[in-house]
């Protein structure tokens, strides 16, 4: 219901990412769901309107937006299916450690590429035993010469298996912990790498999820993204960039559950009218409303502060992510709710949005170890 | 540069025309117009042709100047020049009339390579246009292509009808209507070129321009006329039937028996 | 086969002519459709009705019978072996060359693909008026009035052209082929030697259609889908439940660009007219592009959540209920009734 004051660039975005919408992915969504693939149409689509060069500067072709249109084109294309839109953000995900830290002969190299859609990325840094503690990585990176020897697999990778470009946090020095790590670019045809195991998950289906696998995967050294040992800063700032969009995929998914049940509760006639003409049912209502609204409003001013140049943005970002995903899980399950026996039948959409919600609280960081980073901000804020 | 010509029609956005029952003329609910499906087909091949032989893709409408986006819209789908024939005495325009405006235009373009048309319009659903204007062009005109390719400095096409699909060779420049089902997937706009277009404008040209009298364009010029047209009414004749879906395929099959299909 | 040869500068003026399309060894059944409405007209006009085949040889063409037993008056043959082809732009020119020499009052054509490329193509040449898909054919004051559906909406315009010969094309299936007694008396129409048979067009293969050519407007039973059965996976259903009871299945204009049914099953302005014994519509609201093709079906039953669609309204009974819920329950039951 806010109305915010786009400008004639973003307005243009969202258009066209609703007709975008409207016609490639809505009809389409609950049986990509159901049949948990993903299709090349609505990711072509993607590349044929340049949204793959959003945020990729405009001397490599890309639009040179920042990170609230990035939001924005989250946001609206997650309204319609999360599942694609994470294969979009995580693309997002990986070209960032290119934009930020790559020099000047990778970003001519694979941005321009990566703005047109021609190329996919994916992120990779959790492996089986490193979680949520990332620095227990145990996939080596070891230098021979000009070339780099990586071994050991990464997993819960987005986009892997479709990816034509992968970032890979690696140790190459594993004597130094967190010190000793360093990104990687791996192109899907090295040497040595290959694609481990597609996850099966509750939701999110129609983006892919797989293992990583390293078997002395030969590459270049070239392939480094700025220096040794910077792995897990470049990991970080990827991250704190990223999560505005997990916020935005969690308002879109929240406003089209709140719709859809909306609509429903509208029409639904039970003892003789409507039943959003109960009190439970319409204060429901006001509440999911009220704090989509509120979790907009942090996103959209988060995404701001980043573009606006700040640098001190992870623990605005973690809030963003952790209350926005939150809100999404509590929308989404509510409005199944209001729907009865039709939201949980998956004829309709609303079950979707739950399962594909419920992702959204645990990856890139759970919401717990947002909350670690929010106190640990706090800690240095407020001193 | 080779040129391709993609004429394209703004309709009516289906559902928003009635007819006034006092005096018998059109009512549009909605000044808005929608570039005209089966066209969006015909940029598409266009543009393929585009990518592959390096043509440059001029689009050309007639019509108001609310027929402006549509022309902008057929940019940011990669269409590189916009042309809008645009003129009071235009209006009323039958299809010969339509025709001959659209070859004079094209005519001022010339030399070309091809000039593409969609099958038919979702409003007139004629398919007159295209082999009209190849009449008035004096170049062939082939209808329902599916395929276009060249080959050895001729044009390869395959077009369909009841009998079956002909490859014909022929060479350019020649009128094109394309299948409506020829391609998967149809580009959407591009952000870039949505973003560009905001800044430029198509270029206009009026009858005067063109050569054109009032005697040979509009009403005037236009040899068929609507003397009539009306809404058909509809009333209730039948037995409506309402209840379970089960007891209702009993119902319906009963009454499949009495007419012997079962 | 010895003809009547007629120089083309000695053709009779002034009567209505008739494209009889004759390709691939078949005369198109359409083209005797239209001679009804047509033949209507030219007794009233007193003039002659004359059917005009382009073709490259009489031979082989397997139901020349029927023409014998159409209702035109004449037949007018113009044969060359360069007209084996279709080339859009050499056919157009020798109607051209017809109807310059033989003036006709009307010329009119089926609404095949052929006949809706011809059509066109020589309304440019002569910088004459067309009307297209026209479902309906008057006289009044001696004038042609046309009628035909138009703005893909509930809305029927009716015209006229000022231009001689008035032309058309008309909606293939609109109207039943009736046959006659008399057999109409066929001429070939010689071409002066000055005339060239040259064409821009070549045509290097065919590819017979593989699917087999629906006979929708022969069928005595249809069972039709639209928008209401929601997807395609319900409209295929509908094949099965033509297979139980011996039916055609049928098509609205939507269905078909959204892909469920190919084009040759599209009932209506654009696609076919059907008249069968029964019409049974699933999910079909009946926009008039749709009930033009087939409100002249014997009894039409129609299955439809909204009471209030116009397909409900012309009906003879009505279900209201789901449309693809119902045909679930109907194949099923009638399977078990095997």
């Amino acid at each position: 219901m806010l109305n915010y004051s786009f400008s004639e660039e973003q307005k243009i975005l969202i258009e066209l990412i609703t007709k975008i919408g409207e016609e490639y992915i809505k009809p389409y969504a609950l049986k990509w769901d159901e049949e948990e693939i993903l299709e090349e149409r609505p990711l072509k689509a993607l590349a044929d309107a340049d949204l793959f060069g959003i945020i990729i500067p405009s001397e490599y072709g890309g639009l040179g937006w920042g990170c609230l249109e990035m939001c924005l084109a989250i946001e609206k294309l997650s309204y319609y299916c999360a599942g694609i839109s994470t294969t979009y953000a995580a693309t997002f995900l990986g070209s960032y450690p290119i934009i930020l830290f790559g020099n000047k002969e990778q970003k001519e190299k694979y941005l321009p590429e990566i703005a047109k859609g021609h190329k996919i990325c994916a992120f990779a840094l959790t492996e089986p035993q490193a979680g949520s503690d990332a620095f227990a990585i145990k996939t080596i990176a070891k230098k021979e010469g000009d070339f780099y020897y990586i071994n050991g697999m990464k997993h819960f990778i987005t986009n892997g298996g479709i990816a034509d470009i992968y970032i890979v946090i690696a140790l190459t020095d594993p004597s130094k912990g967190a010190r000793g790590a360093s990104a990687f670019l791996i192109e899907k045809n090295d040497p040595g790498f290959s694609i481990g195991k597609k996850e099966k998950k509750l939701g999110l289906r129609s983006s892919m999820t797989t293992e990583l696998l390293f078997n002395d995967c030969k590459i270049p050294k070239n392939r480094l993204i700025g220096k040794e040992g910077m792995g897990f800063i470049i990991a970080l700032k990827t991250l704190d960039f990223g999560r505005c969009g997990v916020g935005a995929q969690a308002i879109g998914i929240a406003q089209a559950a709140m719709e859809v049940s909306l609509k429903y509760a509208f029409y639904r006639i039970q003892f003789g009218q409507p039943v959003y003409n109960f009190q439970a049912v319409n204060h429901t209502f006001a509440e999911m409303a009220t704090k989509i609204e509120a979790a907009r409003a942090l996103v959209y001013n988060v995404a701001k502060y980043i573009d606006n140049g700040a640098k001190d943005v992870s623990g605005v970002s973690s809030m963003a992510k952790y209350f926005a995903t939150d809100i999404a899980m509590w929308v989404t399950e509510r409005a199944i709710q209001m729907m009865g026996g039709f939201g949980y039948m998956r004829d309709y959409p609303v079950q979707k949005y739950f399962r594909d919600a419920k992702c959204l609280q645990i990856y890139e960081g759970t919401n717990e170890i947002q909350k670690n980073i929010i106190a640990r901000e706090l800690l240095k804020y407020y001193k | 540069m080779n040129k391709i010509i993609v004429c394209i029609k703004g309709v009516p956005i289906p559902g928003t025309i009635k007819v006034d029952s006092e005096t018998h003329t059109l009512k549009r609910e909605s000044l808005e117009l929608i570039l005209n499906p089966n066209d969006r087909v015909a940029i598409e091949m266009a543009i393929r042709l585009k990518e592959i032989y390096d043509f440059k893709v001029i689009v050309i409408s007639m019509g108001p100047p609310n027929v402006i986006p549509i022309l902008k819209h057929a940019y940011a789908l990669g269409c590189d020049e916009m042309i809008l024939l645009s003129d009071k005495i235009f209006a009323g325009s039958d299809t010969l009339a339509t025709s001959l405006v659209l070859a004079k235009a094209i005519q001022t373009l010339s030399p070309y390579s091809l000039i593409l048309t969609g099958l038919k319009s979702i409003d007139g659903e004629t398919a007159q246009v295209p082999p009209e204007i190849g009449a008035l062009l004096e170049i062939p005109s082939i209808t329902n292509v599916k395929k276009l390719f060249k080959q050895n400095g001729f044009w390869i096409i395959i077009r369909e009808n009841e009998y079956g699909e002909e490859e014909l060779e022929l060479s350019e420049p020649f009128v094109a209507s394309i299948n409506s089902h020829t391609f998967d997937y149809l580009r959407p706009p591009s952000l870039k070129r949505l973003l560009e277009v905001k800044k430029i404008e198509p270029v206009i040209f009026t009858a005067n321009e063109l050569g054109l009298s009032p005697e040979q364009v509009g009403l005037k010029g236009s040899p068929t006329q609507v003397i009539n047209i009306f809404e058909k009414k509809i009333e209730a004749k039948g037995t409506i039937m309402e209840g379970s879906p089960q007891e209702l395929a009993e119902k319906l099959i009963r009454i499949l028996k009495t007419k012997d299909l079962i | 086969m010895v003809l009547e040869e007629v120089k083309l500068e000695n053709l009779e003026k002034g009567h209505i002519l008739a494209f009889g399309e004759c390709y691939k060894k078949m005369i198109h059944p359409s083209s005797f459709e239209i001679l009804t409405p047509l033949k209507e007209i030219s007794e009233s006009l007193r003039k002659k009705l004359i059917l005009i085949c382009l073709t490259a040889s009489l031979e082989e063409t397997e139901n020349f019978e029927d023409l014998k037993k159409c209702l035109a008056d004449e037949i007018w043959f113009i044969l060359n072996p360069e007209l084996k082809d279709f080339k859009d732009d050499l056919w157009a020119r020798v109607l051209a060359e017809i109807v310059k020499n033989s003036r006709p009052y009307g010329f009119f054509f089926p609404a095949t693909i052929i006949g809706t490329s011809l059509a066109p193509r020589l309304a440019g040449i002569l910088k004459l008026g067309l009307c297209a898909h026209v479902n309906s054919l008057e006289l009044k004051d001696n004038q042609i009035i046309m009628a035909r559906p138009t703005y893909g909406e509930n809305v029927i315009a009716k015209l006229i052209s000022k231009s001689v010969p008035v032309m058309a094309t008309i909606s293939l299936g609109t109207f039943p082929i009736n046959y006659k007694n008399k057999e109409p008396l066929i001429k070939k129409v010689i071409f002066p030697e000055t005339f060239s048979w040259e064409s821009k067009l070549k045509i290097k293969r065919f590819f017979p259609t593989k699917k087999k050519i629906t006979k929708l407007s022969a069928a005595k039973v249809i069972v039709a889908g639209g928008r209401g059965l929601k997807n395609k996976e319900n409209f295929q259903k509908l094949f099965e439940l033509a297979k139980l009871l011996n039916a055609e299945v049928g098509a609205t204009r939507p269905v078909c660009y959204e892909g469920w049914a190919e084009e040759e099953r599209m009932i209506g302005v654009s696609g076919v007219t059907v008249r069968p014994k029964v019409y049974i519509g699933f999910g079909i609201s009946g926009a008039l592009q749709h009930t033009v093709g087939m409100e002249n079906s014997e009894f039409i039953i129609a299955v439809n959540t909204d009471k209030e669609a116009p397909l409900v309204k012309i009906a003879n009974v009505a279900f209201i209920t789901d449309a693809s819920i119902l045909l679930d329950i109907l194949i099923e039951k009638l399977k078990t009734m095997k």
